[in-house]
């Protein structure tokens, strides 16, 4: 399990966010540390969504964090238009913050209990409103009617809200300060299943209302395919494979998305991927193991896998992996 | 016709809260025939869950239970006294979502398997002991000799939720009753606990019950299927049936709501409108009616009885779809 190597990097001119090597650290104990993210490279083009997904501990909300910088980060580029969020501190980084807005998968817990919802959603441009604290209320309106909240009910509190009520506030506090990208991490885990597509449909409505892009989060592979454009897949904080969904989903060729793709209760019907399945346990980012992170767990695993660590490669137009031993697909499939 | 191995009848549950009483249990009413797994799905506060937990006399004093129950030939609200502390737990057991919150953190894993041996079958504690390492074997836990001497928190999601599982199992129940055994675990690690679950219940014939908001589960898992919806069985009925011709429109609704890894990316999902309704004094009408797309006035006037073929294919609604009018109407357009 690689990630290094920057082969999944595009150069295009539209590229509105380039994550490079992006190394998270955190500190537990005496001199040991939870690899959380190690050195991992992508890129997202404007207007685009950006799916990652993955299983819990594989970094993906790390990652989501860090790019916000809620998170410090070891080593690494985050560079957002010509600026390395990274590098920046203080009111450098205050004044590029509200171009990058997040939502959370607890929608009640991410909202503040004690104050009205009209007044969540306004605090942002209170901060930064033209006027010092000076916002005409027809935004606030604008946004709750957009995001399909009754403006009336902004005098109301979080709890007197459903759980996909609150996300749609959630949504509407993000888009408040007019953002470039929004960052969503797990934003429907946490809602039953009629309210999921209420939300992802508003995602998408507010996407091309906004011109947004999107970075979406979540460890559920049908919900990630049916927003994004491109995927992520991540494993022990690091990039298996990134591809379009189109060839993610069709022609996987990493063993570890196989046998994600091949857990799903209700497999995919376009492809064969009965050879997947994972044993064993996931292995400690404390002590992650060496070479491939994934060989612990691979049947393919050869003597390559334990001791080198695979690069990033290209396997089609718009699709790369890192393994040493990538499945082949047939084509035409 | 099989045994019928448990057979609920009218089963209903109120609770009396200080905002009025909440109506959990409308008159659920199915059978279970021996070595049958029976799926129930639905979303939050459908009465999933208080339906499992009348089963197991889990629910708290103040609840009103109504209704009959009858397991093996037995009444099981009757159940005498002095044989209560040795009925539940032994012949019919359950496992719970949250496999944490389900262990004592401080008792090590073997203790808490062979505390249930020594309480129910009166083993003495070395024989219990090695009987909880032959059971953890048994549900595919690695290294079982070493695990009895771990606690929970030394043990990854999954293998937590063995332990439960060989505890449910020690007694060598005939009915286990799985309430969303693994919404909190990854979908690699679901797909191994659904095989596990698969695998013990056809060696042992036992009986399941399988209670799940995630469709895909029911549909790749069990043998029938009861949809619920406040607080009500809507449909019911074998599996392939249920899916590929359901009749009542809020299971029609809720497998067009779920993003289908087969779908292309973007593709717009059908979210229901609205919420689930309060359960507090419903008004006497179908519960689905205000979000339901087929509305007739009729619908608003009374709840609607089961029809469709007895004990194959019920569903309760005055105007079910997917009749053989409703299709040529769908041909025609």
């Amino acid at each position: 399990m690689a990630g290094t190597g920057h082969a999944p990097l595009r150069d295009r001119p539209d590229i509105l966010l380039r994550v490079e090597d992006l190394t998270v650290e955190f500190p537990v104990g005496r001199h040991e540390v939870v690899h959380a993210v190690s050195g991992i490279s992508f890129d997202v083009a404007e207007g685009e969504t950006l799916g990652i997904v993955g299983e819990s501990g594989c970094g993906k909300s790390t990652v989501a964090r860090s790019i916000v910088r809620l998170v410090p980060i070891k080593s690494g580029h985050v560079v957002y238009h010509d600026t390395d969020l990274a590098t920046i501190n203080g009111e450098a980084l205050r004044k590029v913050r509200p171009d990058l807005q997040m939502i959370f998968q607890d929608p009640i817990s991410s909202l503040n209990p004690r104050r009205r919802v009209r007044d969540v959603i306004a605090e942002g441009l209170a901060i930064w409103g033209d006027d010092k604290g000076v916002w005409s209320q027809d935004r606030i309106d604008e946004l709750m009617i957009a995001v399909g909240i009754e403006p009336t009910f902004g005098e109301r509190r979080a709890h007197q809200f459903s759980g996909g009520q609150c996300q749609r506030i959630g949504i509407a506090r993000a888009l408040a300060l007019d953002p470039k990208v929004l960052i969503c991490d797990e934003p429907v885990s946490a809602l039953d299943v009629s309210v999921q597509a209420q939300i992802l449909n508003l995602l998408e409505d507010m996407k091309a209302r906004y011109g947004l892009t999107l970075l979406f989060i979540s460890h559920d592979l049908s919900v990630v395919k049916n927003v994004s454009d491109r995927i992520v897949v991540m494993y022990l904080g690091k990039v298996c494979e990134i591809g379009s969904a189109t060839d993610l989903y069709e022609r996987p060729r990493h063993p570890y998305t196989r046998a994600l793709l091949a857990s799903i209760p209700e497999p995919a019907s376009t492809v064969d991927v009965s050879d997947g399945d994972i044993d064993g346990e996931l292995p400690s980012p404390i002590d992650p193991p060496t070479g491939c992170r994934f060989h612990t767990r691979c049947q393919h695993v050869t003597d390559v896998c334990r001791h080198t660590e695979p690069v990033m490669e290209p396997m089609g137009a718009d699709h790369f992996v890192a393994c040493h031993h990538p499945v082949e697909v047939p084509v035409g499939l | 016709m099989a045994d019928t191995q448990l057979s609920v009848r009218n089963l209903q549950v109120r609770f009396p809260t200080t905002h009025g009483v909440v109506e959990a249990l409308n008159g659920v009413t199915f059978d279970l025939e021996k070595g049958q797994m029976l799926g129930i799905v639905g979303e939050s506060g459908s009465g999933k869950s208080v339906t499992a937990k009348t089963l197991m006399n889990l629910l708290p004093r103040t609840a009103e239970v109504e209704g009959e129950v009858t397991f093996e030939g037995e009444d099981v609200r009757a159940v005498a006294k002095e044989r209560r502390k040795h009925f539940w737990g032994v012949k019919m057991t359950m496992v719970f979502q949250d496999p944490m919150t389900s262990l004592n953190p401080v008792k090590r894993c073997g203790e808490q398997i062979a505390e249930t041996l020594r309480y129910h079958l009166g083993h003495d504690k070395k024989r219990a002991l090695a009987e909880a390492v032959d059971l953890l074997d048994q549900v595919g836990v690695p290294e079982p000799a070493k695990r009895v001497r771990q606690y929970p928190h030394e043990l990854s999601g999954g293998l937590r939720q063995r332990v439960v599982i060989a505890m449910a199992l020690a007694c060598e129940p005939s009915l286990l009753i799985a309430d969303e055994p693994t919404t909190a675990v990854d979908v690699t690690v679901q797909k191994h606990i659904l095989d596990l679950l698969d695998r013990l219940r056809r060696e042992r014939g036992m009986s399941m019950i399988l209670i799940t908001h995630d469709l895909g589960v029911a549909r790749g898992r069990c043998d029938d299927v009861s949809v619920m919806y406040a607080g009500r069985i809507v449909e019911r009925a074998a599996t392939e049936t249920l899916f590929d011709d359901s009749r009542h429109p809020y299971t029609e609704a809720l497998l067009r709501t779920i993003p289908h890894i087969d779908q292309p990316s973007h593709t717009r999902l059908e979210p229901i409108p609205g919420r689930p309704p309060e359960l507090i004094d419903p008004p006497v009408q179908c519960a689905y009616a205000p979000r339901c797309r087929h509305t007739q006035p009729d619908c608003l006037e009374s709840i609607p009885a089961f029809v469709g073929v007895r004990g194959v294919h019920e569903f309760a609604c005055h105007h079910p779809v997917n009749t053989q009018w409703a299709r040529t109407e769908q041909a025609d357009t």
